[in-house]
């Protein structure tokens, strides 16, 4: 039953981590190639992952389990921790997105030169974490990554960053940090709700687990614990398991980021690297969505319903305040980080309409998403990569100067923007139809979202047509600085374009794997 | 008669480890008086001292070991005064390690200290294996009171201008303490007519008195013990002390006397037959909130580390506020790992100040760039005060909180939910302090002309011991609860 393939992906990297930590200075340029060569086999072994991927499956697959933790608690039984790794519709997009998106990080980051052993060491390390938190199907191993993962952050956005590299990141690790500390709360809370029911008969005592197979099914709470569905006791008039709901909205929502726990995101994007950036952007936000989703959603499927105007409305003011915001903005860079915000709130909308169209357009958006803003941030990196600038009126007319950028930028706009056949339009249509036709959410919020799209196509169009289009100029005297793409930005930026107008024109290529899992998620609700 | 002679008889050979160990304290007095100051008699005391803890750990691990087949529960010695279980045996064992650490410390960073240092050191380890052993106040006031005097000194030993005056305000706010609690027991000897802390009529008499006086007079007796453990209302002494006693010193008062004092805190808990837990959260609330927002503005490193151990102090009585079986196991557990952590912190912060000479957070500059182990260690330590995964501060604080919860859980006292939100919350504060160090190692550019730090093999043998018991009691930290649930 065991089979080691996902184990392989999470420590495949933090090997080649720990490798390139010991190897002496003078091997510095193999390091980038060693990252590249660890994404590629990765990204393979992904490939197969997702092939033997059965669709019709509903329960995990490619589990992994090995006992990890067992501790007596006193008179409260045992704690058991198992490493429990495995798959299901949910998650397995989100695994396929980041071997796309570490592949594409890693090519992004051939040409740091600043310390690459350091930079390496970190950037797979962080890879392995990230692609650990998804597949982690153990609440205590899946939060044990889920920190993890702001410390290589940190750094990277703490020593490669722009100027105000360190406030950033150290805004971006409080804040998270934050985040997870409430996490913290609810995991210790469903823990001591939980009975492992199998077990617990084995041994003769209560076995306090973090199991997400079980933490998700009602008949496995305890009947006097705090966390259990049909308990009667308040704290400060209201029942527990609503607080822990709200805590983990706040905890995941600065993950995500949705509106008003989204102020670390612009400055995070700003300050970082390029292809931390893309990291950011492509693959940490989803997994604040994924959290939503499995353990919000998933464990507290009662709450869920009844908060569902809470999750649409922070949605919908993520969608439309992140639009707004957008518009405004001079920076490139911070632009395509406020339509992150707006994006994002699509996956919401999507969640709290709870039907079947909704929850698969809201993991699509995921997905979808990953992939645009991938290719978005490149973009802003291949314009600072050249003159150290990204202000947008300081650029024109760069569509005759640079041609082959130009087709990938207005790929990449016009996906975001929800141009049919690209991943932006699927993504936001499904969500929408779903919230249109849900029967928990009134018309008029869907609608407001929909403002959400005009707005869209407002600020990408009209930075289409300010810094591409009309007669070249450059601010500062950099004309000369702007050479059109070379082939390493030719493969990624091409790359990633390809993928999503193959995406986009067969989306059924997530919804397959997706559909199954979410219809036995919504008989939850 | 003769029964109490062979009573006497028993006890003495009950204790004969420490009685032997006081002897040894007695022959290193004697050495120390005859022998002349060189740096083969720095190497001689410390290789004495070394292997005198070693024999003397040994011993205890393997008493720890037969224990439980000569007696189940603990064994009452020298008329009630001593009370000996398996608990203080483990108690015994972590001030001893800690004690070696401590002098491996001061031998493999180089300190030149008085040869007297080291018989108070045997001295104040002695009384501390007495104030694990005590049941009764009056037994605890004469071991804290040894603790203490040898503190006193230990803390003043150098001489110079600063540790004279640390050594001053450590005595007076000691002296206070002392006579605060000494006023508490008389109090509580007053209501009871016992000085047993086990006894039927210490817990009845208690309870029969109005709860508020029974209330002050145990905080009052807490105090001494909270001295030790630098809790708020009682740690005003730490940040001082801290700074100008040298290191090894510091990383031995900032664990060895919390630990013995953590033990006598369980006991007495587990005596007052009063709901004491009102005082307890103010103590601890105060010690998180003192400790943490007063470290963010600390610029020193040495100073820092003494709030953040005022803050610790609040997560040690976290464990112990939850009033079950569990929430003492995590307590020690809690104290067991933290003495790991704060000793690689004081390590840590001593190899850099060799190469700096300052505990200036600003002279740290650049210096894990230019020694990556060092960087690695200095991240993984300071993670860990934070109490930040893959460490074991992580596992520390989860089973304390677990505790906590499941005790709201089972009597729904809203107190202990405020408790709990509170010390999480500062677990997110304290990141911004313990991340200064790093921050300042690896994200700044060291100074021009700077010269590569080295480390000699043993001063990276000693911080890699730290750092991997920290990231191996995280993977597995079911073995050293094990040995704390056979307690």
């Amino acid at each position: 039953m065991n089979n080691i393939l996902l184990s392989t992906l999470i420590f495949l990297p933090i090997g080649a981590a720990v490798l390139v930590l010991l190897l002496p200075n003078a091997y510095k340029d193999s390091f980038k190639w060693i990252s590249i060569l660890v994404s590629i086999i990765n990204l393979l072994n992904i490939f197969s992952l997702y092939n033997s991927f059965d669709r019709q499956l509903t329960s995990f697959q490619f589990l992994e389990q090995y006992e990890w933790i067992r501790m007596g608690l006193g008179s409260l039984g045992i704690l058991s921790i198992d490493y429990l790794l495995g798959v299901d519709g949910i998650n397995m997009p989100m695994v396929l997105l980041s071997g796309i998106i570490f592949m594409a990080g890693s090519i992004a980051s051939f040409n740091i030169e600043h310390r690459p052993k350091a930079y390496h060491a970190l950037y797979l390390l962080l890879s392995g974490t990230v692609i650990g938190c998804f597949v982690a199907l153990d609440f205590f191993l899946f939060f044990i990554f889920f920190e993890f993962m702001l410390l290589p952050m940190y750094f990277l956005i703490g020593i490669w960053g722009g100027e105000r590299r360190e406030y950033s990141a150290i805004k971006f690790f409080i804040y998270t940090f934050v985040g997870s500390v409430f996490i913290l709360i609810v995991m210790i809370g469903l823990a001591m709700s939980v009975n492992d029911t199998f077990f617990s008969q084995e041994l003769g005592t209560v076995v306090h687990t973090f199991d997400f197979r079980l933490l998700g099914d009602f008949k496995n709470y305890l009947h006097d614990s705090l966390l259990a569905p049909d308990k009667t006791q308040l704290i400060l008039g209201v029942p527990a398991r609503n607080f822990a709901f709200v805590l983990l909205l706040i905890g995941f929502g600065i993950k995500l980021p949705t509106v008003p726990l989204h102020t670390w995101l612009p400055d995070a994007h700003v300050e970082a690297p390029t292809p931390v950036s893309v990291i950011l952007a492509g693959i940490l936000l989803k997994i604040g969505a994924y959290g939503f989703i499995r353990i919000a959603y998933g464990f507290f499927p009662d709450i869920a319903y009844q908060c569902t105007y809470v999750v649409a409305g922070a949605g919908v003011i993520s969608i439309v305040y992140g639009a707004f915001n957008a518009l405004a903005q001079e920076d490139l860079k911070k632009m395509i980080a406020y339509s992150s915000v707006s994006h994002m709130g699509f996956v919401l909308l999507g969640l709290s309409a709870m039907t079947a169209e909704g929850v698969n357009g809201a993991i699509y958006q995921m997905f979808g998403h990953g992939i645009l803003s991938a290719l978005l941030f490149l973009i802003a990196g291949v314009i600072y990569d050249r003159t150290h600038n990204r202000l947008i009126e300081n650029f024109r007319g760069l569509a005759t100067k640079m041609p082959l950028f130009t087709v990938a930028v207005t790929i990449g706009f016009f996906g975001a923007l929800g141009l049919p056949s690209l991943p932006g339009f699927i993504g936001e249509f499904f969500t929408l139809m779903g919230a249109f036709q849900s029967k928990v959410l009134p018309d008029w919020v869907a609608m407001i979202a929909m403002l959400g799209l005009v707005l869209s196509a407002g600020y990408f169009l009209w930075t289409l047509q300010r810094m591409f289009f009309g007669k070249f100029w450059a601010n500062r005297n950099q004309e000369a600085h702007l050479k059109d793409l070379d082939l390493r930005e030719i493969v990624l930026l091409y790359g990633l374009s390809v993928l999503a107008i193959i995406f986009g024109i067969f989306p059924n290529l997530i919804f397959d794997i997706s559909g199954e899992s979410v219809k036995l998620f919504l008989e939850k609700f | 008669m003769l029964e109490k002679i062979t009573h006497i008889l028993f006890s003495t050979k009950l204790l004969m480890p420490d009685l032997i160990f006081a002897g040894v304290f007695l022959i290193v007095v004697t050495i120390v008086a005859f022998t002349k100051k060189s740096t083969q008699s720095y190497n001689l005391f410390n290789t004495l001292t070394i292997s005198v803890l070693i024999s003397i750990g040994f011993v205890f691990y393997v008493f720890l070991g037969f224990m439980d087949q000569y007696f189940d529960a603990g064994i009452v010695l020298f008329h009630n005064l001593i009370y000996l279980d398996k608990l203080s045996i483990f108690f015994k064992i972590l001030v001893t390690v800690s004690a070696i650490f401590v002098i491996l410390h001061l031998w493999i960073v180089g300190y030149k200290v008085m040869a007297e240092f080291y018989a108070i050191f045997l001295a104040a380890i002695l009384g501390l294996f007495v104030l694990s052993m005590t049941n009764h106040l009056l037994m605890l006031y004469v071991a804290l009171e040894m603790v203490s005097i040898c503190s006193y000194i230990l803390v003043a030993i150098n001489k110079s201008k600063a540790n004279a005056e640390a050594g001053i305000k450590y005595l007076l706010t000691g002296a206070t303490s002392s006579a605060v609690m000494l006023y508490g027991i008389s109090l509580l000897y007053g209501m009871t007519g016992s000085l047993q802390l086990g006894s039927q009529e210490f817990a009845t008499f208690l309870g029969q008195n109005p709860s508020w006086v029974a209330n002050i007079a145990a905080f009052m007796t807490l105090g001494g013990l909270l001295f030790k453990l630098s809790a708020a209302p009682f740690h005003s002494w730490t940040p001082d002390v801290y700074e100008a006693t040298p290191t090894p010193i510091v990383a031995f008062l900032s664990i060895a006397p919390k630990v013995g004092v953590i033990v006598v805190i369980i006991r007495f808990l587990s005596a007052l037959s009063i709901d004491f837990r009102l005082i307890m959260s103010i103590i601890i609330i105060g010690s998180l909130l003192i400790g943490n927002l007063s470290a963010l503005w600390q610029n020193n490193t040495k100073r820092m580390l003494g709030y953040s151990t005022i803050a610790h102090a609040g997560f040690m009585l976290v464990g112990l506020l939850a009033i079950n079986e569990f929430g003492v196991q995590s307590a020690i557990f809690y104290v067991a790992t933290y003495m790991f952590i704060t000793l690689a912190a004081f390590v840590l912060v001593d190899l850099l100040a060799l190469k700096t000479d300052s505990y200036e957070l600003t002279s740290l500059q650049g210096l894990g760039q230019e020694n990556i182990f060092l960087g690695l260690s200095a991240v993984v330590i300071m993670i860990a005060l934070v109490g930040f995964p893959p460490t074991v501060g992580f596992t520390g604080k989860l089973l304390i909180f677990t505790a906590l919860w499941d005790s709201y859980q089972s009597s729904n006292n809203q107190l202990l939910l405020i408790v709990l939100i509170i010390s999480l919350l500062n677990t997110a504060i304290s990141v911004f302090y313990y991340l200064k160090i790093p921050y300042f190692m690896i994200f700044k550019e060291a100074k021009v002309g700077a010269k590569r730090y080295q480390l000699g093999f043993f001063k990276k043998g000693l911080l890699f011991i730290f750092v991997f018991m920290i990231i191996y009691l995280f993977v597995k930290p079911d073995t050293l609860m094990k040995l704390i649930e056979s307690l």
